[in-house]
């Protein structure tokens, strides 16, 4: 595509992970029997009434802060009517024009801004099974809480909306709002796409994918779509706005027929809800609540722990493994071997997005660090660092189950001082500045004690040793 | 002047079918109806805008799970039913 | 206790063991079997519960237990009043056979007070009508005359209390229906301020206008069920319950109360009716209240703005109604598509179906700004308008209908004329407040007219007492009792 360019904007409905739906006490656990979480209010028996759950308010601020919106102070819930069997009372109770969030951004690693049009909540319909041209009807789905995403059309190529769309999943995660499943339908997005000539700044016809449920089929659906328009303008031919769905047998997009022909939602104020007012003391409460922003905890596992990016940006990218970095690095002279432990033997052991993000991990974030501390005090030698990690993980149990007295026997006094000798003896004018007065002069020799122990040195005793030697 | 097929298009967003014989009178019907819903078109409104009937905001449930109801009861008034699922045949 | 409420009386009876609550039941339950022939009041009966409740109360009284004065007297619901384990189906064919699962909280509060339900009352269809003959039974007629309509849409209610089959009952006003059929059968209806009593359980018509309230035979009446009923209510968001109890309040003086007359309410009133409210006015006067005649040009628009709101909602409303989770099904369809149609084509009556049609006209794209937002707006000019009348006096007299009972199949002739006879009654529903008729003489066809109080919002105490007052001292003429039912 030299001489197109794609334009996309995504829909993204993200799950929120309160414990009860939005308008009623019925629980949001996944799956269950169909019709088991069900009462008079989700599946919509007359005379019912909804009643909002604060908890989903909460959360769609705070999603909003995290991707810098603007928070409405005076929202309000509409209904868009529209008759279908996963819809118990035929409209959906979302919002329309006075949305909770609108304008905010998510920022790529290319430095783009890509744009939010809003944020709202509303409730998720019901499920249907179609067996034998038969019917079936579960609603233990409906009335789970949703906050639906909207950005602007920013996004240029297919490598931008993956990553617009992971980032979103970090941030969700890490505010803690959602856990962003997709493969239990708790993040999944509609795509709409054009293209243009380069250079134009003129919109382009657009088509909407429905409901991507995986990162793969968003791939494959965005380039077979992108295709199609292209060819369709190269040979003449005009792009029909219309919704289309993405069959992941044959990887194409078709359209949808049917459900076009009554896209009216007649949108109106829902009397049944009363107006959401968030106050500045309720947005300053919800702030104080909102985790570290996972970019500047980005930066500072750069700048204080001296992590190098690409670490920093794995190990950021769910919260409960910075949380857990953070906890074992606590204290030890060796972050950057903290983190190779997280990144090494127990990133191995987690195969899936999803099994990061649910972090099990056998080794407590206490027991890494007093194995860590080992290397820090020369007890340890390095090369059996990754050794004993891995029987802790096996078993779960600490470091000292394990490891024997030789094992922890480090460099033995007489070797260091020999080697602390040869390093003086290598670094004279390290030595001539020291005995100027320049103090820090000493922690360049110790450097390089500790290069030729590979760690096994106890530093405090080589400095000891160093600074009786290079005071001469 | 509310046309047949506006008539026909409105049913059809209602999920309301309108027989043929029934088409005459009842775009009669909805013309004199809308035209005393037009009698609001003269009146001028004070910018005052509407909000909710009570005025009331904020009314909140907390997050706490109550146990769903039974699901004998929740599909007791179901006309079909098959494995726990309402039911809709796709014909009768 | 005042002179008129007959729930005290009926308390006195039971309490004092002058007749047991078994007995009494039995009599209206035989008197409901009776009359309901000609009167059409009850769409089913309930016996069972009935007398279960009134065995109940009278172990209670039996046990030398103190009973609340609610307690075993028989009464009645409009059947959109969710009744757990009993058919509730609004009087559509649509809602045949459902049972609810569920209470409505009205009806929870009134079982906890071992309340008598002798049966669910006739109505018109969801509640859509001014006769009560858009029911799917046939509507309720008249007690006073039964070659006419009771009024409605809660003429199952008002035909029962008028006629003594029931010794008080529960109705929902949305434009009227509450207010309007108790002035057609001569007794008092009270729609309170929106908010004060729960929606819950009570299968909607439009939303930000249905109120529930009672249908009594007097103030004094429906002020003890009022303040058994209003209290906020966690299920109903928009529920506030009531400020105060109002029971304590009647009996004050009105001396030097403003009673404010609208000119608007009076056009196109009928003569008789008219002089019966002038009759009214005196009454007020004798009693020390001030007559201030004043003016709300806005309220000419009020039966537009509540077509078009109050349909718009209904069609939202109802759109649930699809075959699927309960009520009628169509028997033979071709697809899904159809059978909701066909469902809702065949379950649905003519003026629901108008209703929900001018509904989704309204919000339609192309006609929102024009009606539905243009009414939206109207309704917040018809409130301050209110607001600015309540400046300058405490409660506005206003007749409750320009008539007096229709004759049987006069609402059917033409949907807007039987729409234009809401006229008086749909402002206080727009603008939430609360208001009473009372019935206050009687028309040159001898039939019960009704006088409207109303007043500010949450004012329900100082309203039910001037309403009090008026009844103390009007009631031997303005108020007829009716021969059929339960003499007691
Ligand atoms: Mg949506
Ligand atoms: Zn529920």
């Amino acid at each position: 595509m030299k001489d197109w360019e794609l334009v996309c904007g995504l829909e993204t409905h993200v799950e929120l992970s309160t414990k009860t739906k939005i308008f009623c006490s019925c629980t949001t656990e996944f799956g269950g029997e169909p019709n088991t979480h069900c009462c008079p209010v989700c599946i919509g028996l007359p005379g019912t009434l909804p009643k909002l759950n604060r908890a989903v308010v909460e959360y769609a601020v705070m999603a909003g802060l995290a991707t810098h919106c603007e928070i409405n102070p005076n929202a309000k819930m509409d209904r868009k009517n529209y008759v279908y069997p996963d819809l118990p009372k035929a409209y959906q109770i979302s919002e329309y024009d006075q949305p909770l969030c609108q304008k905010g951004y998510v920022e790529l690693s290319n430095g783009r801004k890509i744009r939010l049009t809003r944020i709202h909540i509303e409730e998720d319909a019901g499920k249907l099974v179609h067996e034998r041209g038969n019917t079936l009807v579960d609603y233990n789905r409906g009335g789970v809480p949703l906050i639906e995403i909207v950005s602007e059309p920013d996004i240029r190529s297919i490598d931008e909306a993956v990553e617009y769309l992971e980032k979103l999943q970090m941030i969700m995660r890490y505010i803690g709002v959602s856990d962003c499943k997709m493969q239990e339908g708790s993040l999944r997005c509609d795509v709409n796409i054009s293209v243009r000539p380069k250079g134009s700044d003129k919109l382009g016809t657009r088509t909407e994918i429905k409901n991507m449920n995986s990162f793969s089929h968003m791939t494959k659906a965005m380039e077979y779509e992108t295709e199609r328009q292209i060819d369709l303008l190269e040979s003449g031919e005009e792009i029909v706005q219309e919704t289309r769905r993405y069959d992941e047998g044959t990887g194409c997009t078709e359209g949808m027929r049917g459900k076009e022909d009554a896209n009216d939602y007649r949108y109106f104020r829902d009397p049944d809800l009363v107006a959401i007012r968030v106050s500045p003391e309720k947005l300053a409460e919800l702030k104080a609540r909102m985790p570290e922003d996972p970019q500047a905890r980005f930066s500072r596992f750069v700048k204080d722990f001296g992590l190098p990016e690409a670490d920093a940006r794995l190990l950021i990218e769910h919260r409960r493994i910075a949380d857990y970095f953070e906890a074992a690095a606590k204290g030890t002279k060796n972050p950057r071997a903290v983190a190779n432990c997280i990144t090494g033997s127990i990133f191995a052991r987690l195969a899936t997005d999803a099994e990061k993000e649910e972090f099990r991990v056998t080794v407590s974030p206490e027991n890494l660090n007093a194995l860590v501390k080992l290397l820090d005090e020369g007890k340890l030698r390095m090369n059996l660092l990754k050794s004993t990690l891995e029987k802790m993980l096996d078993t779960g149990k600490p470091a000292s189950e394990f490891l024997s007295e030789k094992d922890l026997a480090g460099v033995g006094a007489d070797d260091l001082r020999k080697i602390c000798e040869q390093a003086a003896a290598d670094n004279p004018n390290a030595v001539k500045d020291y005995r100027a007065g320049k103090e820090k002069a000493l922690k360049a020799v110790l450097g390089a004690v500790m290069k030729a122990t590979r760690g096994r040195a106890n530093p405090q005793e080589a400095e000891a040793i160093l600074s009786e030697i290079m005071a001469g | 002047m509310v046309t047949h097929e506006e008539i026909l298009k409105i049913a059809n967003l209602a999920k309301l079918s309108v027989a043929p014989e029934e088409l005459d009178g009842l775009t009669k019907d909805m013309n004199e109806i809308i035209g005393f819903a037009d009698t609001i078109s003269a009146a001028t409104a004070d910018a005052s805008d509407f909000d909710n009937i009570n005025g009331l905001s904020n009314v909140f449930r907390e997050d706490t799970v109550v146990p769903s109801f039974d699901r004998e009861e929740i599909l007791k008034n179901a006309e079909s039913r098959e494995d726990g699922y309402f039911l809709v045949r796709r014909r009768r | 206790m005042g002179k008129y409420g007959k729930i005290a009386r009926l308390h006195e009876l039971i309490a004092d063991k002058k007749i047991s609550c078994t007995e009494l039941t039995t009599q209206y339950l035989a008197a409901a079997e009776k009359e309901n022939a000609a009167l059409n009041a009850y769409v089913k009966t309930t016996p069972e519960t009935a007398l279960e409740t009134a065995a109940r109360v009278d172990a209670k009284i039996a046990a030398g237990e103190a009973i609340g004065l609610l307690e075993g007297i028989p009464m009645t619901l409009k059947d959109n009043i969710s009744t757990k384990g009993i058919e509730t189906n609004c009087c559509s064919k649509i809602l045949e056979g459902y049972v609810p699962i569920y209470d409505a909280t009205v009806w929870n509060l009134l079982k906890r007070q071992n309340a008598v339900l002798l049966g669910k009352a006739n109505m018109d269809e969801f509640a859509m009508g001014s006769s009560c003959e858009t029911s799917c039974y046939g509507g309720a007629k008249n007690p006073h005359d039964v070659s006419r309509v009771a009024g409605g849409s809660s003429g199952g209610v008002a035909s029962a209390v008028s006629g003594n089959l029931a010794a008080y009952g529960l109705g929902s006003d949305t434009g009227g229906s509450i207010r309007q059929p108790a002035s057609f059968c001569g007794i008092v209806g009270f729609k309170p301020t929106y908010g004060t009593v729960s929606r819950y359980g009570l299968i909607a018509y439009a939303s930000s206008f249905d109120q529930i309230g009672p249908l009594t035979q007097s103030v004094e009446d429906a002020s003890l069920v009022y303040d058994a009923i209003s209290a906020q209510d966690p299920m109903d968001s928009t529920s506030s319950g009531r400020k105060e109890l109002t029971l304590p309040s009647l009996g004050n003086s009105i001396r030097g109360k403003k009673i404010g007359v609208v000119k608007e309410y009076f056009e196109g009133v009928r003569p008789d009716v008219q002089k019966a409210l002038q009759g009214a006015m005196d009454v007020f006067r004798s009693l020390g209240a001030e007559i201030v005649e004043l003016s709300m040009p806005s309220v000419r628009y009020s039966l537009p703005v509540y077509y078009i709101l109050a349909c718009a909602e209904a069609s939202s409303n109802l759109g649930r109604y699809d075959g699927i989770r309960y009520g009628y099904q169509t028997e033979h369809y071709a697809d899904r598509n159809e059978m909701v149609c066909k469902t809702r084509s065949e379950g649905f009556g003519a003026e629901v179906k108008r209703r929900i049609l001018l509904g989704t006209y309204v919000l339609s794209a192309g006609y929102y700004d024009a009606y539905y937002k243009k009414a939206q707006t109207l309704r917040g000019t018809i409130v301050k308008a209110f607001d600015d009348t309540f400046g300058k006096c405490d409660v506005i007299l206003a007749p409750t209908v320009p008539m007096t009972a229709f004759p049987e199949h006069y609402a059917a002739k033409d949907p807007v004329e039987t729409y234009l006879t809401d006229i008086c009654t749909v402002p206080v529903n727009i603008a939430g407040l609360p208001g009473i008729s009372v019935p206050c003489g009687f028309g040159d066809d001898g039939m019960p007219v009704g006088m409207q109080l109303l007043g500010p919002k949450f004012t329900e105490a100082a309203l039910l007492n001037v309403a009090a007052q008026y009844e103390d001292a009007a009631r031997d003429t303005a108020f007829r009792a009716v021969e059929t039912g339960v003499a007691l």
